[in-house]
């Protein structure tokens, strides 16, 4: 895929998306860009990663240890003088399952207003099926400045006071969860019921997308039309609304919320990281199934 | 219990167990088949357990798929409870911290549950078991 082909997908924001070519153009570019794997396999880094990129793992760098919240602002500030981010860097985000997590990192960094982003289209199974190059070295890059930037929950993240007064309007809300989940059929793993929640279902009047039909099989986005054949054809959004996204911890529904915001050009969408794992063990919050 | 690999290593353990799984697939005399985990959050197994009947194991195989410490970690369980025969008590005895010594806590960090997956859901796939055997053995009058 070129940047052509990109181009002929016919997205609202082309430019948040480069080729696997784009980016096998760019490794030593590393002054401007910043190529950041970020995986749901932790260790797939250790193992081979795209040259000149630099890992950065949802769980160990991206959360707050103690609160359940993202890391605040002076750790943000600190992660990215390590990686060798600066504030003007373009980070270009890769990673496995569909980008998933890559998507999740960045809707992270947005958060913390860093607006130069873009992705791998067809992530790291991409890279690895065309044969490019892997390495296991890992790089180092002179510590950048960043200043301690703010953090803006507001126009990207949705907490449970939102959900509650988007209900009382009927907003349209999507969760993208697998079918068995917002069914309410499954739960959580044997021995770990923190992982989970006290019931199954979903949110009611939420639209069921599971988030990885945004992507082919070779797991390159669909094309515009394709992305709105299914969220405004079958989910029956539209831009212009004001669309809540949500799965079990806030991860897979980044990955939605890139796909409408970005490739859709969707001006307000906010992606409800408490998910299923706050509502669903909620005091009195309304359940359908 | 210290690892006694370097991080390298055990790295290359975990990878070269998800290249070549241990004990991998169904069973179809199995006399209890449990599913753990989320496909879509860290990875999923299904167990499939046959026992002796007499608290001990006659065959242990399981499937599934996930990241490298979740399926790394079930194919190292599953081979060490095979080669040293382990029993129903002995598996239901394994320390989950020890396992997440074995393979490291350097690679496991905030990921215990991957690396437990495989024996948290063998633990309940023996608890299934000798709840199975209970109900359907005769009671008898003491």
């Amino acid at each position: 895929m070129t940047e052509q082909e990109i181009l002929d997908k016919g997205y609202a924001n082309p430019d948040a998306l480069v080729s696997t070519q784009w980016v096998a153009d760019n490794l030593d570019n590393t002054e401007n860009y910043r190529i950041v794997e970020s995986d749901e396999d932790v260790l797939l880094y250790d193992i081979g990663h795209v040259p000149n990129s630099v890992k950065i793992d949802w769980v160990e760098d991206l959360n707050d240890p103690l609160m359940r919240d993202y890391l605040d602002p002076e750790h943000f500030a600190n992660l990215m003088a390590e990686k060798g981010i600066g504030p003007d860097t373009t980070v270009i985000f890769y990673g496995d399952r569909n980008n998933w997590w890559a998507t999740y990192a960045l809707w992270v960094f947005r958060l913390f207003g860093h607006e130069n982003v873009k992705v791998m289209d067809g992530g790291r199974v991409k890279w690895e099926a065309e044969g490019r190059e892997m390495t296991q070295d890992v790089p180092s890059f002179p510590r950048a400045e960043y200043p301690v930037p703010e953090r803006d929950d507001s126009r990207i993240r949705a907490f449970k006071e939102d959900v509650d007064k988007h209900l009382d309007v009927s907003g349209p809300l999507v969760d993208v969860r697998s079918p068995g989940e917002y069914k309410g059929e499954l739960l959580h793993m044997p021995d770990y019921p923190q992982e989970g929640a006290l019931r199954g279902g979903h949110i009611p009047g939420a639209a069921n997308v599971p988030w990885a039909r945004a992507v082919r099989e070779d797991g390159t986005f669909k094309s515009a039309d394709e992305l709105r054949g299914i969220y405004e054809g079958e989910a029956g959004l539209s831009d212009g609304e004001d669309v809540i996204a949500y799965c079990r911890i806030g991860e897979r529904s980044s990955h939605t919320w890139f796909v409408l915001s970005y490739l859709l050009g969707y001006d307000n969408v906010r992606n409800y990281d408490g998910s299923w794992t706050e509502w669903g063990n909620l005091v009195r919050a309304p359940i359908e199934r | 219990m210290e690892p006694t690999l370097d991080r390298k290593s055990r790295v290359a353990l975990l990878v070269e167990h998800v290249e070549s799984p241990r004990h991998k697939g169904a069973l179809e005399s199995a006399d209890v088949v449990v599913p753990g985990g989320s496909p879509e959050c860290g990875g999923s197994v299904t167990v499939y357990l046959q026992g002796d009947g007499n608290g001990g194991v006659e065959a242990l195989t399981w499937t599934g798929q996930g990241d490298t410490i979740s399926m790394g970690s079930t194919s190292i369980v599953v081979d060490r409870i095979v080669s040293e025969k382990l029993t129903m008590d002995e598996i239901l005895a394994e320390d989950y911290d020890q396992l997440v010594d074995l393979i490291g806590r350097d690679i496991i960090r905030n990921r215990k549950r991957h690396a437990t997956l495989g024996l948290s859901t063998i633990k309940a796939a023996v608890r299934q078991y000798q709840k199975k055997i209970r109900t359907t053995q005769p009671k008898t009058r003491s």
